[in-house]
């Protein structure tokens, strides 16, 4: 390929902190022979968890300081289709209304895709995709899938440097989704290991070695998403690649994340590779795109990726998994009745500052959410003009809280409390991502961004943030 | 400066239906119940009504917006009926409001009427409703003992106080309330229950068990007013009036201004204050208190923020027995919210009703030997976000 300066500065993993015993769970299906020789965990989004706010948190962790001038989403589970997520989250990251924004799909690997359009192209972009992709109980995907997000910053003069690269389609039915049958429908393995490593992997990878100028011995590490768990290794026939492969690892810990499988996994390899080390990429779905890259430096977010994997809480229920999943639905009574059908009129108003999350600062200094024409600090004496101030990245500080059993929520219970934030805000806001210890008086909380409403009845949903404890606990084992 | 209510209206008829699961009752059976024996304690005839007000806050569950559920169901003939509304504290903003217009000189006689029939959800507690479009977009709609149990967590934490003993505390309210909800006839829940059941309860939103939660129940109560002559005319020579009515509401400060602990409940404090001056009385010259015990805690935190139990001191005021119905200030003499039930919009007024008849020495087995002073504290919302509203009923003389 043509001489490029471009490549990806900055990265960024985020998986929910649910992590399901796949061995352990899987016993609830041992009557039936189902489930399979499961090893490892799947990540598992909350209920309060999609397609987009997994894309979100990754894109937060990838994003430093850099104000993008593009953003694309990649998704093959993203929850609309008219409706642009890539906009949804400019506002969601506060970034600039001219950034120039899109959703990719089509197939898991529009996430890759993407990239490599960003890295073939101008000016600095994000590529965030996020996946929570439904699959059907005793289905092998729903134990191989897992949930969560990658975000990859391309501009000039970044660590990890494109230096060859190319692109296959190929129409490879492996398996499909549609409107009609939204869960995955996968067709015989034989079939689709030996088609999809020998016409369309590993063609586009040596292309790609090809493009770069390298021997397949030259790559130090990648990460090539396998259409089946177990393909590596021919792969590795086909094409001389022999170097870890970080897709392999990132499945067995979190599940196949789809259209953000191969970019976290290209995470994982970054922080595995040493400076002049060739990394590869490769995506797969209706086709193939390979990437190397020339790595010359640590790239800032790769180690929080790789240490994403082992802070969770690991899980072996498996109706809350089937529940949290969509594959059960639970009749959760009466109160699950209620109802708030969202308002395009509302959301004109108030939307960009409840999913950015931006609060107002009075002319006193103190911030305050939500923002009013009257600010709440008690010496106001009639209307000011409120400055921006975001909230979304502070630390905030319990103040008060409950574990609510009455009220509905898909996984019970509902938290929810008083959050101080030091610049003087406080919201009462739902608390997320409750560990063990659930939560008190007084602790230090961080801003997920989360569903906050699902009309399940209309197909729509919003989000808001909510807080969640400042660390997560780690594994065991 | 405003002279206040104090003594410029009386009370001459009060009724007030069985709160309770009324499977055959509709609202209209329940305003026409409250106001037919507040009409016979008054002994005046229903054409002498100059205004009405009802007070509803579930209007659409089965009661209806507006005022014209009331006026239908009771048949008031082209006077003004007008309906308030405010969270929990309705049934004492529609006494305020009759109260106002008599003492404005608008009507000779007023009548005030709270009703809820909250047994129409088709479920248990209070039920769920958004508070509007652009707050469904942030705010978490936590159920009623979820905003409430929050006093725990925060008042152990500027207390210093154990959370076993708060929660002890917390269940000798409840234990109370029992003691006194079993004698009362027309009590929603009239079994006493021991320590024990009550601390074991199952968790609805921690730290508050199911004992630590008010009945969800139908009810209605109804006020009659007059100016102090008229009652007079009617043969009254002493009556009970109203010392005084005072109303507070949040305006957004304790939950979104970072001052508020959240171990109280502020504008309790400040409506206390402000109806203990317009009264002219001090706190002690209380005989006996109804206060808004939707939860055991807010009980708790209420005897300290209407200032008859100092700072941090109320769990050990309750445990000692000073709010039982034979201790110093009796609390809750008629079950409270707890035993006596919670039709929303009845409260306030069934409040009133236990103090009229405690003052009119008719409150049966539950008559305390001395009652002077009562107070009913009214709290709607949440205490992040609150409408306070306490009164003060005594003698004339």
């Amino acid at each position: 390929m043509t001489g490029t300066n471009r490549g990806i500065s900055r990265v960024g993993g985020y998986l929910p902190l649910l992590r399901l015993d796949r061995a352990a769970a899987a016993k609830a299906l041992r009557f039936s022979g189902l489930g399979g020789r499961g090893a490892g965990h799947r990540a598992v989004a909350g209920w309060d968890e999609d397609a987009l706010t997994l894309a979100v948190e990754a894109a937060r962790a990838s994003l430093g300081s850099a104000i993008p001038e593009r953003l694309i989403f990649a998704s093959t589970s993203a929850p609309f289709t008219e409706r642009s997520h890539a906009a949804v989250m400019v506002d969601a990251l506060a970034l600039l209304p001219a950034t120039r924004s899109g959703d990719v799909a089509g197939s898991r690997r529009c996430g890759v895709s993407a990239l490599l359009d960003a890295l073939l192209g101008n000016g600095d972009a994000l590529i965030a995709a996020g996946e929570r992709r439904p699959a059907k109980a005793g289905s092998p995907f729903h134990f191989a899938f897992g949930d969560g997000g990658a975000a990859m910053l391309v501009s000039s003069d970044a660590p990890a440097r494109l230096i060859g690269h190319a692109s296959l389609s190929h129409d490879l039915v492996d398996l499909y989704a549609s409107r009609e049958h939204p869960t995955p429908y996968g067709y015989e393995e034989r079939f689709v290991k030996e088609t999809a490593a020998r016409e369309v992997i590993a063609p586009a990878i040596k292309a790609a070695l090809a493009s770069a100028g390298i021997e397949a011995s030259a790559i130090s590490q990648c990460a090539i998403a396998e259409p089946l768990a177990g393909m590596t290794r021919d792969i590795a026939k086909l094409t001389g690649v022999t170097a870890p492969n970080h897709a392999v690892d990132l499945a067995a810990a979190a599940g196949d994340l789809g259209a953000a499988h191969a970019l976290y996994a290209l995470a994982l390899a970054f922080d595995a590779a040493r400076p002049g080390d060739k990394v590869l990429l490769a995506g797969f779905g209706s086709g193939c795109d390979a990437l190397v890259f020339d790595v010359s430096g640590p790239v800032p977010g790769a180690a929080e990726a790789r240490a994403a994997l082992s802070q969770g809480l690991a899980f072996a229920d498996y109706i809350r998994f089937c529940s949290l999943s969509g594959a059960l639905d639970l009749d959760w009574g009466v109160r699950s009745e209620f109802e708030q059908k969202a308002q395009a009129t509302v959301l004109e108003r108030h939307g960009r500052d409840t999913i950015g999350f931006i609060g107002g600062r009075d002319g006193a200094g103190n911030v305050q959410f939500p923002k009013s024409r009257i600010p709440v600090r008690p010496d106001a004496d009639g209307p000011e003009m409120l400055e921006d101030a975001r909230l979304a990245d502070l630390t905030g500080t319990l103040v008060s809280v409950t574990a609510d059993r009455l009220n509905f929520t898909a996984d019970p219970p509902f938290w929810f409390g008083l959050v101080q934030f030091e610049n003087g805000a406080r919201v009462m806001m739902e608390l997320t991502d409750a560990d063990a210890k659930g939560f008190t008086v007084g602790d230090k909380l961080s801003m997920r961004l989360r569903i906050k409403s699902h009309d399940k009845r209309r197909g729509f949903r919003t989000w808001f943030w909510k807080a969640a404890p400042l660390a997560r606990p780690a594994m065991e084992g | 400066m405003a002279s206040g209510i104090k003594d410029k209206v009386a009370i001459i008829g009060m009724g007030c239906t069985e709160f309770g699961e009324h499977w055959d009752k509709g609202p209209e059976d329940l305003m026409v119940g409250a106001f037919e024996e507040a009409l016979a304690d008054a002994g005046i005839g229903r054409g002498e009504i100059g205004a009405a007000w009802i007070g509803n806050a579930l209007d659409d569950i089965n009661v209806g917006n507006s005022a014209l559920p009331l006026a239908h169901a009771l048949r008031l003939k082209t006077i003004p009926v007008s309906r308030v509304e405010n969270m929990c504290a309705t049934g004492t903003e529609a006494l305020r409001a009759a109260t106002y217009a008599v003492a404005a000189g608008a009507v000779d006689i007023a009548v005030a009427v709270g009703v809820e029939k909250l047994k129409d959800t088709g479920y248990g507690g209070l039920p769920l409703r958004t508070k509007g479009v652009a707050n469904d977009l942030w705010l978490p709609y936590g159920s009623a003992p979820g905003t409430f149990a929050q006093l725990a967590g925060a008042y152990t934490a500027r207390h210093g106080v154990d959370a076993a003993d708060l929660k002890r505390a917390m269940a000798h309210v409840s234990w109370k309330s029992h003691q006194n909800g079993a004698e009362n006839p027309k009590a929603h829940l009239r079994k006493a229950v021991d320590m024990e059941t009550i601390l074991k309860a199952p968790l609805i939103a921690d730290p508050l068990g199911l004992f630590d939660c008010c009945g969800v129940s139908d009810g209605a109560a109804c006020v009659i007013v007059t100016t102090p002559e008229i009652a007079k005319g009617l043969g009254i020579a002493n009556p009970v009036v109203v010392k005084a009515i005072q109303v507070c509401a949040s305006h957004g400060w304790e939950m979104g201004y970072g001052e508020w602990d959240g171990a109280s409940v502020r504008n309790t404090q400040v409506a206390a204050a402000r109806a203990y001056a317009e009264a002219g009385i001090a706190v002690g010259d209380l005989s006996l208190t109804e206060v808004h015990d939707c939860f055991s805690v807010t009980e708790l935190v209420t005897m300290e923020d209407l200032g008859l139990s100092s700072e941090g001191r109320a769990i050990f005021d309750i445990l000692d027995g000073r709010y039982d119905r034979t201790g110093a200030q009796p609390c809750q003499t008629d079950g409270g919210l707890k035993c006596f039930g919670h039709p929303v919009g009845a409260s306030g007024l069934r409040m009133a009703y236990e103090v009229y008849n405690q003052l009119n020495g008719r409150a049966g087995a539950l008559q305390l030997a001395k009652a002077d002073f009562g107070l009913t504290h009214n709290l709607g919302g949440q205490p992040a976000n609150s409408v306070a509203a306490v009164s003060i009923l005594g003698r004339l003389n």
